[in-house]
Order: structure tokens, then C-alpha cells, then sequence
């Protein structure tokens, strides 16, 4: 080959070769990111705050992971398989995988995690409670067995629900007062280094994840910032360059996304699935009334909520299920923005202007502006209301005892109507003290049997049958009166790539992220 | 007081803050009237800036409301707040300052005591405690800032009373035999009364300025449109919306400073010394 | 002497203790309870979730025990544990304490030195109407809601100017030490500290002014001007230093509420201190952190009162020593 020839080979070669150099994720780089509001522990096992979930679930991990579409994929466990009668789950565990302090990740882990989150865990405590016995036959094998077929059992592995707890630092000790709750320890792709309260927490590579090559990033900062508008101002002074769903006020979304280097999502929320409602107390007052409640949804304009509140984030709901839970239907009945229908309703009820309180959700501006334009919506129609201020605790305070008539909330939904979606319909749900059950009193046995029936129901054919059938008769009843699917965009820089790439989103998504210099 | 009120309008700063004061007062009982529509209504198209439509002179907030609406409407609250709030401060400060200063001894002791008591605790920290413990309304914000700030009117009327007590007039009314309380009443405290009207406008505006704060941390009525409420809602939007927080931020501003020249001008008017300077 | 600050210093402790007590009830009376908030913030919760913080909290016994243990703790200057947090409370306090104290003490240090130097100014030249001007620029700076201010500050000097930092206590992850590590929280504390001081600085600037011109009125200084001394010469060595006093009283009293009293600048500027502690820990309704704060606010402000008025009656003889 001529000389020519060669130095041109070679040059296409290192041409090519950087081509796919800028393609490919790069090492290293630091990640500045804001937690909001500052968690009260990092010890996810015990404490299962939002926040908490969000740093912590880069540094523990559960047996499985989910894509956006909620499929399952392999996090602790490699693979799985379920038994024909769908009792039977089997779980392969990955082999070679160590804790951030050395010592190595077995299925004696998986065991002592079930138990210590029997303990410890509300919402794990509910997604077990068909579960008869785990087992280890070997160091890398778990093996669950039902009692009934629960459809929903491959949902429950995220690392929020079920993380894996490490044994040799908390069998036999008091969970809640170990002293290694303040550092802890995972099997994630970053260790906890630092956390100085009211500052920030560090987080940092760990050089011995199990999978190869990951994490890219060597350090993660979460800022914590108590201003929105500061918070705002952090990213666009460039001293922060992850602002997850939730850290800044709607209504600055729409600016802050045409800034320079900037990205925005909706993604990344599919599994929490945030839906919004108010419940209306099934009990007392004028809300007790069906017409009433019907008179509600057809007086509310959610459609201009979401365009002006949310800009346009989001989606009406139509019923209790989120567009992407499973067995979503939308074959129910429809309750347009309609006034004059809405009149129409007050009047079959017989209401006769008492006055209904309504509780705003102390969450920040977007929730009051929210509270302000559905009161005048029911103002419109000739209801009487008063707006209730109250702080969180005073909010909790207040649903959790049903001392209201008219009450903002938004809940999870966790993938599948089983999970998150009965507990708040059905009669056993009913209890006062917990802001998340069945606050609204409604009490219908046939949505009892549906519900209960569905869990258990198989195969998923059956149980989307019996949802389906769900789903109709509680849009008609309107035990409460569903509003939004919300969107929490996540704004970042653009360089920031691949942050978000499961149904959870940056829960456990620093794990595949990089930086492009 | 003839020569009082003589001194306090030729003094400049105080009659800019009575002038500014006198609008002020028009506007919240006379405004509602003029512009009939609730300030909560969502008259026009979100974040329309201001001085682009006619009829909108102030513009409009994030859910299309009318932010000069808001402005008038909420004179009423602000000033209202502030009066109220004082007003009790006063209600509770004055009888037991002066108690302490006439009796002095173990009753002034004691009282003192428990004034210090409820100046030891910060008191914005107290206020909030305070409006949390309540939950926001606009009962509980009045009953807060009246609570937290009573203790530097008591300090100050029994300052006053205990010089007072030892004049003449009051020994020779003791001497006639007149009763402890027509003393107090009738001689002591309408001699006392100057520097307490010179706190007292200060005193409403701190408390115009206390609300605005409580707003702005999410402990307002949300049931009034205060000016204070109206800066907290509009403080997210600062960016793409100035108006919604400039135009009422503006409002408490000019409010506050003419309450305070005009407790500058009343207190030069009623220490006339200090009027004329030193030289 | 030693038998009055003994005395004074008794009545304190009763005066806190009384506090500790009165805060106790207070701030349980609030709705809604540490474990509710806990479940809120998880999103879920059941009947055994709630009752296990409860108990972790130690909010399940009957609550003359719950403050008889509190009271015994502070005795022994132990001021409890926060549940919420896994922490002492005193090391919350202990850790955050220095940042509040470097921010209210510069803000307390700018508002005294401008207020005096603007009081003086206004007292100079006293009834004209660069008087009313310095009086009403100083008004005007009490007379910004101090959020807004703040708001604003951080628009110009961070967002447009890009001078400043508009958050935290230093730059984080940077790592430095010594000299640039004091440029660096210099630079963070720039904003908030001038945000504060600029509007206590009306306070001292108008007790400045009035004290000034009460002296000016006295003999001694009728006599040094009949002497022949320059008026700046009069103004400096005899009149300010006399006026001083009744603004550094106030100032002494003033000192005392340098720990509380910061909470909304902290709030805007992400600044690290005790009065974003005391608010976060109100919302959370952790009892035992913020009844710590109140102990800790309350006992500065009674130290800095009789430490004041010590100092008041030392340096001026009229005052009767015996109360």
C-alpha cells in the first residue's frame, strides 16, 4: 500500500475511532443534582420518603428493575420463573455481587430482607401478604411460594418496595437504632461518602459494582435547597445540573426549558404513576350524596387545570386507574366539563348552600393555585366553599381523622390496580389514622369482592376482566373526584445522557447515566 | 397637642406618610367599590404583563386574576391586619405596663418577669409556632402578631408611668385621696400616651410587614388576597411574571414607610427638643 | 455585684425552665404528630407502621412523663434525641449554630456601622432635608419585605451579574482549605448577611440620630464649643461617644435574638443555620428539636440581657446598682 494510502487508512481509522468515542458513554464527571425536601434518613429499609427513595435507590437495589413500560428486567436477580399454577416464583441470583463494606450479597440477604421489611415496611407488609414461605435451596437461589396466584407478585421487587437489606449488619440488633443506619450500606452502583445536614449529601462510585463498566459518573451531589425559586436559580446559574420531578414550580418549567443545554422529560415516573383526586367524604356532609359528587366532576374544568396549572402536563384522568396501569380501561362513563349539568345534579340533590370545606395540599404553589381555580369552578355553580389552610402535618392531621369535606391529594399507583389502586376503594381499607387508605368512607361489597377476587384471579385475562368491570362501577359512584395523571418533568443538562431509563426514573437511574464532556 | 400637631405638619416626612396614608385608607374602603369584582375571579389570559390592556393596568397573575384588583382588595386586609393586630397589642401591653409602673414592687417584679418571659423566645419563631398551632386563618395570623408583639408596649408605658408617678399633680391627687385606678386613667395615662401613639404606628407597620412574611412561608389566609399573599404566590414566577410580586411588594413598601415617617414626624413633634437640632 | 448576677442568673434559669414548660405543651397542641408525618412523607402507611413510630418517638407514654423525662434532660444540659433525624439534638444545634451565628453577626455588625454612621450623618444635619433623605433611605430598606429583598438580590448580583453565589454556606465538593475557603464562604455570605443588616440598620440609625442630637443639646458640649473646638472634633470625641451608649444598650439587647432570628434569609439563600433548623423541625413537628432550638434561642437572648445591663451599669454611674 502507498504511503498515502496507509495515512489515510489511518487517518479514517482514528477518525472513526473518535466517532464512536462520542457515541459511547464516557467515565468520570460529577453530577450536581437537588433533593427536595431533605430526607429524614437514607436507611431505605426503615424510611421510605420520596426523598429517600431518590438518594437511596442508587445505593441499594432490588431484585428486579423496571422498564418504562413496567417489564420486569434483572437487577439482584438474574433471571426468573414463575410456576404453571402461578404460585410458585423462582429468582437466580446474580453471583459475585458484594455490599459496599466487602462482604458478599447471598440469598441469606434476600431471606433476613423479607423479614426485617415484614417489620418495618407498610407497603411491603401489603405486597407479602399472600406470600407462604420464601426459601434459599442454594446461596444464589430464592424461592417464593403463594398461597394464591397474585398476578401483581412480579411487580413488588422495585428497590422502593423491597430493597435488599444487608444481614450481617442488622440480624439481631434493634433495626431502628442501629448506628449503622447513618452510613448506609448497599450492593448499588454508589456508596454514601458524606451528609451534612441542611448542606448536601455525596454519594460515590462504587469501583466493585457488579456490573461491569458501571457506574460512569465518580461522584453525585444532592443539593438541598428550600427555595423553589432558588432552586430554580441554582440550575440556571449552572451550580446544578439535575432538577428531578418535583424540585421546581411548574410554572417555571416552560422557562427553564429554553435555556442553553437544557433537557426536559415527563419519563421516568411510570411505575410510581402519580394520579390526583379529591376525596370527597363518603360520610357526611353534602358530599355524602352520589348526585353531589357527580355535580362535582361535571362543575370542575381539568382540562384548563392542566393546561394552566400544570402547563399542559399530564393527563385528565378518567377513572381511578392511571392511563398506565395495567387493565386501565377507558369504557366508563365520562364526566365532561359541563356546568349546567353540574347545576343540574345540585339541584336533584337538594343541596342548599351549605358550606363545604376544602383542603388545599400544603405542596407548594402550583397545589394552592390549583385549590383556588377548582373553588372557583364550584363557586360558578352555586357552591358554598371555604378553603382550609393547614400545614403537612396539619393536612395528615385532618384526612387522616376525616375531618373534611373537600380534601387535594395525590397518590401512587406502584403498576398494577392491585397494589395501589384497591387500598383506596375497598371496606377493609377503612381506618382512621392513615392519610392513604380508604379515607373517603365509600363501602360498596360487590367493589370489595372485585377487588379481592382480581388480586388472586388467573391468568391476567381474568383478572383484566374483573377490573375492567371495577372500573365501571366506580366511575359512576365517584367515591372521589379524580383529576389528573400527573407529570413531574425532570429537567437536566443535556450533556447529562441517559439518566433516565427505567419506570422509576432517578430513583436508580444514576446507574446507566454519563456525562459528555 | 395644639402645638404638637403644629410641629408634625410642618414636618416633610411626616406629611408625605400622612398623605401616602390617607390614599391608602381611600383605597381600601372606597376601591371595592369601583371594582366590583372579586380579586379572585379569572378574569383574563394568565401572566398578561402590565400596561398591554386596557383595563389591566397592573396586569394579570399565574391564574389570569387581576393583579390591580388584587392591590385594592387587599389594602383592606393589609391595613386592616395591621390595625387589628396593634390595637390588641395595645389592648393588653398598656394596662399591664402601667399596673407595673404605678404599684411597682412585687407586682411590677412579677409582671416584668412574665413580659421578659414572652421576650425571651424569638418572635417571628413564636409567630410561627403560634399560626402552625392555630393553622392559618386570618384569626390566628392577628392573634400571633398581637401576642409577639405586646411585651415592648408594656416596657415602654411602665418606663413612662414610673417618671410620671412621682410628679405633682399625681401627689396631689394621691393626697386628695382619689382611687389607684382614676389616677392611672385620669392623670398618668394620657400624659404617657406620646410615645406609645410613636410606637404604635410603628407597631402596625411591623405587623403589615409580619403578615407579609407569614404569607410568604405558606401560613396566610387563603381565603383573603393580602398583599403579603399576593408576594408569595407570584415568587415562583418572579422570572417570566415581575409584576406579580413587584406592584404589591411596592404596596407593603410604601405603606410601611409612611406609618414610619409618620411615627418619625410624631415623635419629633411630640419631643420638640429634638426637632429643632442641636445647635 | 457577684450577689446581684447570681441573682439575675438564678431568675433565668427559672425564667427558661418556665419556657421549657410552657414550649412543651405549646407545640404539642399543634395538629398532627411526628409519626403522621413520617407516614405522610412515605406515602403510605398502615395502623402498625404508625403505631411503631409512635413508639420510636416516645410519644405513646402518658405526657407528664414524656416532659418530666425532657425537663431532667436539660437539667444535665442533655437536650434530647430527634427521632426523626437519628441525632442528638444538640449536635443538630451544634453543627448548624456556626453558620447562623456568622450570618447574624456580620448582618448585626453591617446594620451597626451603617446605622451609626447614617444616624450621625441625620443628626449632623438634622432638620434639612438631607435629614429627611437619609432618614427615609433608611426607612425605605426596613420598609422591603425582606423575602423580596432577597429575591431581588439574588436576581441582580447572581442571575444577571453572575458576581455572587446565590445559595449554601461555600461551595460544595470544591474542597477548600485556609485562605480561599474563607474567600469562598465570604463570598456566600455577602448577599444574605447585607440583606439583614440593611434593614436593622433603620433602628440604630434613628436611636442614633436622636441620642445624637439629646447630647448635643447638653452643657459640656455648649462649653467645648465655646472653647473654641472644631465642630468634628466636638462631634467625635464628645458627642458620639456619649450618645453610644443607649444604642449600644440596644444593640446588647438585640444581640440576643441573633440566633432566631434569621429564618427567612436562611430559607432563600439555602443557608445552613438554626432558624431554617427550627422552622423545618416545626413543619415535621419534631418536639424535641424544636423545643431544643427555642431553649437554646431563649438562653442567648437572657445571657446577652444581663450581660447588657451589666455593662450598661458599669460605664454609667447614674444607674442604682440594687434593684
Amino acid at each position: 500500500m502507498s504511503k498515502r494510502k496507509i495515512l489515510m487508512s489511518l487517518a479514517t481509522m482514528c477518525m472513526l475511532s473518535t466517532a464512536a468515542m462520542a457515541q459511547g458513554p464516557k467515565a468520570g464527571g460529577v453530577v450536581n443534582a437537588v433533593i427536595q425536601p431533605e430526607p429524614p434518613s437514607l436507611m431505605i429499609g426503615l424510611v421510605q420518603n420520596g426523598p429517600t427513595q431518590m438518594v437511596a435507590g442508587n445505593i441499594y437495589e432490588g431484585l428486579l428493575r423496571y422498564s418504562p413500560k413496567l417489564d420486569p428486567l434483572p437487577g439482584l436477580a438474574e433471571s426468573w420463573s414463575v410456576s404453571e399454577d402461578g404460585k410458585v416464583y423462582t429468582f437466580k441470583l446474580l453471583k459475585g455481587v458484594t455490599w459496599h463494606d466487602g462482604k458478599p450479597f447471598t440469598s441469606a440477604d434476600v431471606l433476613f430482607s423479607i423479614e426485617f421489611l415484614k417489620q418495618t415496611h407498610a407497603r411491603a407488609r401489603g405486597n407479602l401478604v399472600q406470600l407462604d414461605k420464601v426459601e434459599a435451596p442454594d446461596e444464589s437461589t430464592v424461592v417464593f411460594t403463594l398461597k394464591q396466584p397474585f398476578g401483581p407478585f412480579i411487580g413488588i421487587f422495585e428497590v422502593g418496595s423491597l430493597p435488599m437489606i444487608p444481614k450481617h449488619i442488622y440480624e439481631g440488633t434493634d433495626f431502628k437504632t442501629n448506628p449503622a443506619n447513618n452510613t448506609p450500606v448497599g450492593t448499588g452502583p454508589f456508596m454514601f461518602k458524606e451528609w451534612q445536614k441542611g448542606s448536601f449529601i455525596r454519594l460515590v462510585k462504587n469501583p466493585n459494582y457488579h456490573v461491569k463498566g458501571k457506574p460512569n459518573i465518580d461522584e453525585i451531589y444532592w443539593h438541598v435547597i428550600p427555595d423553589a425559586a432558588a432552586r430554580s436559580v441554582a440550575y440556571e446559574t449552572g451550580k446544578v445540573d439535575v432538577l428531578p420531578g418535583g424540585s421546581v414550580e411548574n410554572f417555571d418549567v416552560p422557562r427553564l426549558s429554553k435555556l442553553k443545554n437544557t433537557c426536559v422529560t415527563g419519563a421516568g415516573w411510570e411505575f410510581f404513576s402519580p394520579h390526583s383526586w379529591l376525596w370527597l367524604n363518603n360520610r357526611s356532609g353534602p358530599t355524602a350524596n352520589k348526585k353531589f359528587r357527580q355535580a362535582l366532576m361535571f362543575a370542575i374544568d381539568r382540562n384548563m387545570a392542566k393546561d394552566v396549572v400544570w402547563n399542559g402536563l399530564g393527563k385528565v384522568a378518567t377513572g381511578p386507574s392511571g392511563s398506565s396501569i395495567k387493565y386501565y380501561t377507558s369504557a366508563v362513563p365520562k364526566y365532561d366539563y359541563d356546568p349546567a349539568k353540574a347545576k343540574a345534579l345540585l339541584k336533584e340533590a337538594g343541596y342548599n348552600g351549605e358550606k363545604v370545606r376544602m383542603l388545599p395540599l400544603p405542596y407548594g404553589e402550583t397545589w394552592q393555585r390549583w385549590a383556588e381555580m377548582v373553588r372557583q369552578n364550584l363557586q360558578d355553580v352555586g357552591i358554598n366553599v371555604e378553603m382550609i389552610a393547614t400545614d403537612v402535618p396539619g393536612w395528615n392531621q385532618k384526612v387522616s381523622e376525616w375531618d373534611y369535606d373537600i380534601a387535594f391529594t395525590y397518590l401512587y399507583q406502584y403498576g398494577d390496580p392491585a397494589l395501589g389502586v384497591g387500598r383506596n376503594y375497598v371496606s377493609s381499607q377503612i381506618a382512621k389514622g392513615s392519610p392513604f387508605n380508604n379515607v373517603e368512607g365509600y363501602s360498596n361489597p360487590e367493589i370489595d369482592r372485585l377487588f379481592a377476587d382480581g388480586a388472586v384471579a388467573f391468568p391476567d385475562s381474568a383478572r383484566e376482566e374483573i377490573y375492567a368491570k371495577a372500573q365501571k362501577i366506580l366511575v359512576e359512584d365517584v367515591p372521589v373526584a379524580w383529576m389528573l395523571e400527573l407529570q413531574f418533568p425532570t429537567i437536566t443538562r443535556c450533556s447529562v445522557k441517559n439518566l433516565i431509563t427505567t419506570g422509576i426514573g432517578v430513583n436508580d437511574g444514576f446507574r446507566d447515566a454519563w456525562i459528555e464532556k | 397637642m395644639k402645638q404638637a400637631s403644629r410641629v408634625l405638619l410642618r414636618n416633610p416626612g411626616g406629611m408625605i406618610g400622612i398623605a401616602i396614608l390617607v390614599i391608602a385608607v381611600a383605597v381600601a374602603l372606597f376601591g371595592p367599590l369601583l371594582f366590583p369584582t372579586s380579586p379572585w375571579r379569572m378574569v383574563q389570559r394568565p401572566f398578561l404583563p402590565p400596561f398591554t390592556l386596557s383595563g389591566f393596568p397592573l396586569g394579570t397573575d399565574a391564574l389570569g386574576r387581576d393583579v390591580m384588583a388584587g392591590i385594592i382588595y387587599g389594602a383592606r386586609v393589609s391595613l386592616l391586619v395591621g390595625l387589628i393586630s396593634t390595637l390588641a397589642s395595645l389592648a393588653v401591653g398598656i394596662p399591664l405596663g402601667a399596673t407595673a409602673g404605678y404599684f411597682g414592687g412585687k407586682v411590677d417584679d412579677a409582671l416584668m418577669r412574665f413580659t421578659e418571659f414572652f421576650q425571651t423566645v424569638p418572635s417571628f419563631a413564636l409567630a410561627i409556632v403560634l399560626v402552625a398551632i392555630m393553622q392559618p386563618s386570618i384569626v390566628s395570623i392577628v392573634a400571633a402578631i398581637a401576642i409577639v408583639s405586646w411585651p415592648p408596649v408594656a416596657r415602654l408605658v411602665r418606663g413612662e408611668v414610673l417618671s410620671l408617678r412621682t410628679r405633682e399633680y399625681v401627689q396631689a391627687a394621691v393626697v386628695t385621696g382619689q382611687t389607684n385606678w382614676w389616677i392611672i386613667w385620669r392623670e398618668i395615662l394620657p400624659n404617657a400616651l406620646s410615645p406609645v401613639i410613636v410606637l404604635a404606628s410603628l407597631m402596625v407597620a411591623t405587623a403589615i410587614l409580619l403578615e407579609s412574611s407569614l404569607s410568604f412561608l405558606g401560613l396566610g389566609d387563603p381565603n383573603l388576597m393580602s398583599w403579603g399573599y399576593m408576594v408569595g404566590a407570584g415568587r415562583t414566577v418572579i422570572r417570566q411574571a415581575w409584576w406579580i410580586t413587584v406592584f404589591p411588594g411596592i404596596a407593603i413598601l410604601v405603606s410601611v414607610l409612611a406609618l414610619n415617617l409618620i411615627g418619625e414626624g410624631l415623635n419629633d413633634a411630640l419631643n420638640p427638643r429634638l426637632a429643632k437640632g442641636g445647635r | 455585684m457577684i450577689s446581684f448576677i447570681a441573682q439575675r442568673i438564678a431568675k433565668a434559669i427559672i425564667v427558661l425552665l418556665a419556657l421549657v414548660v410552657l414550649n412543651f405543651f405549646l407545640i404539642r397542641m399543634a395538629p398532627g404528630d411526628p409519626a403522621v408525618v413520617m407516614a405522610g412523607e412515605a406515602g403510605a402507611g398502615d395502623q402498625l407502621f404508625i403505631a411503631q413510630l409512635r413508639e420510636k418517638f416516645g410519644l405513646d407514654q402518658p405526657l407528664p412523663v414524656q416532659l418530666f423525662l425532657y425537663v431532667k434532660g436539660i437539667l444535665s444540659l442533655d437536650l434530647g434525641f430527634s427521632f426523626r433525624q437519628q441525632m442528638p439534638v444538640s449536635k443538630l444545634i451544634l453543627d448548624r449554630l456556626p453558620a447562623t451565628l456568622l450570618l447574624t453577626g456580620t448582618a448585626f455588625a453591617i446594620s451597626l456601622a451603617f446605622g451609626i454612621l447614617f444616624g450621625a450623618l441625620a443628626a449632623r444635619f438634622a432638620g434639612t432635608w438631607a435629614d429627611t433623605a437619609i432618614t427615609i433611605a433608611a426607612l425605605i430598606f426596613y420598609a422591603t419585605p425582606l423575602f423580596w429583598v432577597a429575591l431581588m438580590a439574588i436576581l441582580l448580583f447572581s442571575v444577571t451579574m453572575d458576581w455572587l453565589p446565590s445559595f449554601g454556606y461555600e461551595t460544595v465538593g470544591a474542597g477548600y482549605t485556609g485562605l480561599p475557603h474563607v474567600l469562598d464562604v465570604a463570598a456566600h455570605l455577602i448577599l444574605p448577611a447585607t440583606t439583614i443588616g440593611l434593614f436593622f440598620m433603620a433602628t440604630y440609625a434613628r436611636m442614633t440620630r436622636a441620642s445624637m442630637l439629646e447630647v448635643n443639646r447638653l452643657d459640656f458640649v455648649k462649653t467645648a464649643r465655646a472653647k473654641g473646638l472644631s465642630d468634628t472634633v466636638i462631634q467625635r470625641r464628645h458627642v458620639l461617644r456619649n450618645a453610644l451608649l443607649p444604642v449600644v444598650t440596644l444593640a446588647g439587647l438585640q444581640a440576643g435574638t441573633l440566633v432566631g432570628g434569621a429564618v427567612l434569609t436562611e430559607t432563600v439563600f439555602a443557608w445552613p443555620g438554626i432558624g431554617r433548623l427550627m422552622y423545618e423541625a416545626l413543619l415535621q413537628r419534631d418536639y424535641n428539636l424544636l423545643l431544643g432550638v427555642f431553649v437554646v434561642c431563649s438562653a442567648m437572648v437572657l445571657a446577652f440581657n444581663l450581660i447588657t445591663d451589666l455593662v450598661y451599669r458599669s460605664v454609667d454611674p447614674r444607674i442604682e446598682f440594687a434593684s
